[in-house]
């Protein structure tokens, strides 16, 4: 169940993978964002030495630098999250097989049902708390949800 | 054997609950206020359910969040610890509506010992012997008057809804009875929502000894022993030791026994302590507590016995199998109880904690959740934890108890620790000579200003 979040792991595989990737497709920068977490690795570029000398130096290959710009994204932050106001079972649809409440891009006015959540047979509607359009929907149909725990961000 | 234990508590008590699950092999699911996503215990569990904002009453208190809780992580059995739920006997028969087990007693003995005129009505009635007092409530000044007459001067009116030490008030002569009669009323009102009284003959110099006991709800029941609680500040335990320095190893079978068969008559299920008034040889029920109490570790280190084990396994539907023959004391314990507070004015300090150094060594246990680096929060009890010691004998006990309180560290916040210090120091401490007005009788003359 949900522990309480902790700070971002440096994942070493990634970036190795990322550098590798980097030498075999000759990219100068890859760039990738999941989970929550954005990774960048460039490439920058050595200084290529030039000798007027009749066995000129052998350019270096530049060598890729791992630069981590690992900016970790916590939902329950952004001003615009509705976090959930009781424990209990988080369904996006009225119904199982119905239309879910929303849809990321959905726009909602105050009070409109974005979620249910669901405890001991009693189904709360969870309304929206501002207007505006549904960037994130941070929860699955079906999963247990607590106290606090950020659902949907509203921007 | 229960599939998954939802820890219904927070503190020090709930990691110590969590600990025995542990070592009974039982996942563990940890409920907690936002106040408290940084405790020890959360961090341990296998899971953990955030049920509230900081306040007890919308958190640990809240009844629909905690069940809604055991539903979605699937606990079969919730262990309420002590204070909060622990003797809200509503919160048991809910449990059982919804098929969680409460790891405590039966539903009708919380009720019967939770109102107090009514449990020293049992008592009376299964052969515990009680403080001569009123039979009931006392409903007019005349009737107090009576009782009062009867029993003799000074007595001490208690409110039938309190409990814990909070509403009493003692009339010292005929004279003063109407006027506390009526305080007592509007303050048990006030506090408790029921202003129904009792009256008690009030003991000058009573120690306060308690009889741990434990039963299996099928009929088995044993004691464990007496505690000696007599050092409390407003009525609020501060160091409890076992033996009682008061008792002989007779004394102490015999209120025992007698305890233990009255648990055994109504059936007791769990783990409870029946508390008495010492006075001139002499036993006083004053109250029972259905529930494992903040000073069970006393217990636990001159017997060997773990409560929360047998408070689990009998919870469980298993029969008692220890007898009281297989129970034995060994040595002595003190536990002191060490609090956020300021030693001299006993301000509450919350905050956090810079250093923290517990005492080790052999014979020596904390039973704390605190760490260094970790905010007391200001929400709930100022307990930091409770050093408790073992000692083949109560002179050595005194002296690894000297030690270990001298050897801990904690900075950042204030603690009582001081005030144990001294009191290992004082003469009546260490011969044992004290009763329940002891430490406030110190505390006025400037005990901790020496």
């Amino acid at each position: 169940m949900a522990k309480t979040p902790k700070s971002p792991v440096v994942d070493r595989e990634l970036i190795q993978e990322l550098t590798r990737l980097l030498d075999e497709t000759g990219l100068t920068e890859i760039e990738i964002e999941q989970d929550g977490q954005r990774v960048r690795v460039a490439r920058s570029a050595a200084p290529v030495a030039t000798a007027p000398a009749p066995m000129p130096l052998a350019a270096l290959p530049p060598t890729p630098v791992a630069e981590l710009a690992v900016a970790s994204f916590d939902p329950a932050k952004h001003p615009g999250v509705v976090i959930s106001p009781m424990v209990g079972t988080a369904y996006a649809a009225p119904e199982p097989g119905a239309k879910p409440f929303i849809d990321v891009g959905s726009r909602v006015k105050v009070g409109d049902t974005l979620l249910i959540v669901e405890a001991m047979k009693t189904m709360n509607q969870i309304p929206a708390p501002r207007a505006g359009t549904v960037i994130q929907i941070l929860f699955e149909d079906g999963q247990p949800v607590e106290f606090g725990e950020p659902l949907v961000i509203i921007e | 054997m229960f599939d998954k234990i939802l820890i219904a508590n927070r503190g020090e008590i709930a990691l110590r609950v969590l600990r025995a699950c542990k070592e009974l092999g039982i996942p563990t699911v940890a409920v907690h206020s936002t106040a408290d996503a940084d405790a020890m215990h959360v961090r341990f569990a296998d899971e953990s359910v955030c049920i509230g904002p900081p306040a007890a009453r919308d958190s640990y208190l809240n009844i629909p969040s905690i069940l809604a809780a055991c539903e979605i992580t699937g606990a079969d059995a919730v262990h309420p610890g002590y204070g909060f739920l622990s003797e809200n006997a509503r919160f048991a028969e809910i449990l059982a509506e919804h098929n969680v087990q409460f790891i405590g007693p039966k539903a009708e003995h919380i009720r019967i010992m939770g109102d107090k005129i009514e449990a020293k009505r049992t008592a009376r009635r299964l052969g515990i012997p009680v403080v001569p007092g009123s039979e009931g409530g006392v409903t007019s000044d005349a009737e107090a008057a009576r009782v009062a007459g009867e029993i003799g001067y000074p007595v001490l009116i208690k409110a039938a809804a309190g409990g814990g030490g909070r509403g009493m008030k003692v009339a010292r002569s005929a004279s003063d009875l109407a006027t506390a009669l009526a305080t007592a009323r509007a303050e048990a009102k006030a506090a408790f929502g029921d202003d129904a009284v009792y009256i008690e003959k009030y003991l000058e110099r009573p120690r306060h000894i308690e009889i741990q006991v434990l039963g299996d709800g099928q009929g088995k029941a044993v004691h464990l022993g007496e505690r000696d609680c007599s050092l409390q500040r407003r009525h609020q335990k501060v160091w409890e030791e076992g033996p009682s320095p008061a008792l002989n190893a007779t004394a102490g079978d015999q209120i025992g026994e007698t305890v233990a068969k009255a648990m055994r008559d109504i059936g007791y299920l769990g783990v409870g302590t029946v508390e008495f008034l010492y006075e001139d040889g002499q036993f006083y029920f004053i109250e029972m507590n259905t529930r494992i109490q903040v000073e069970h570790p006393v217990t636990e280190m001159i017997t060997d016995i773990d409560l929360i084990f047998e408070q689990v396994r009998v919870a469980a539907g298993t029969e008692l199998t220890l007898q009281q023959s297989d129970i034995t004391f060994r040595g002595h314990a003190i536990e002191c109880r060490i609090n956020a507070e300021n030693p001299v004015s006993f301000r509450p300090s919350p905050g956090k904690i810079l250093h923290y150094h517990p005492p080790g060594g052999l014979g020596v246990r904390i039973d704390s959740a605190v760490y260094e680096g970790y905010t007391i929060p200001p929400y709930y009890d100022s307990l930091v934890g409770k050093l408790i010691v073992h000692g083949k004998t109560r002179t050595e006990c005194l002296m690894r108890l000297k030690r270990a309180l001298d050897e801990v560290v904690v900075d950042g916040i204030e603690t009582t620790l001081p005030l144990f210090r001294a009191l290992v120091r004082e003469n009546d401490i260490i011969d044992g000579n004290y009763h329940i007005h002891w430490l406030e009788q110190f505390l006025a003359r400037g005990g901790m200003e020496e």
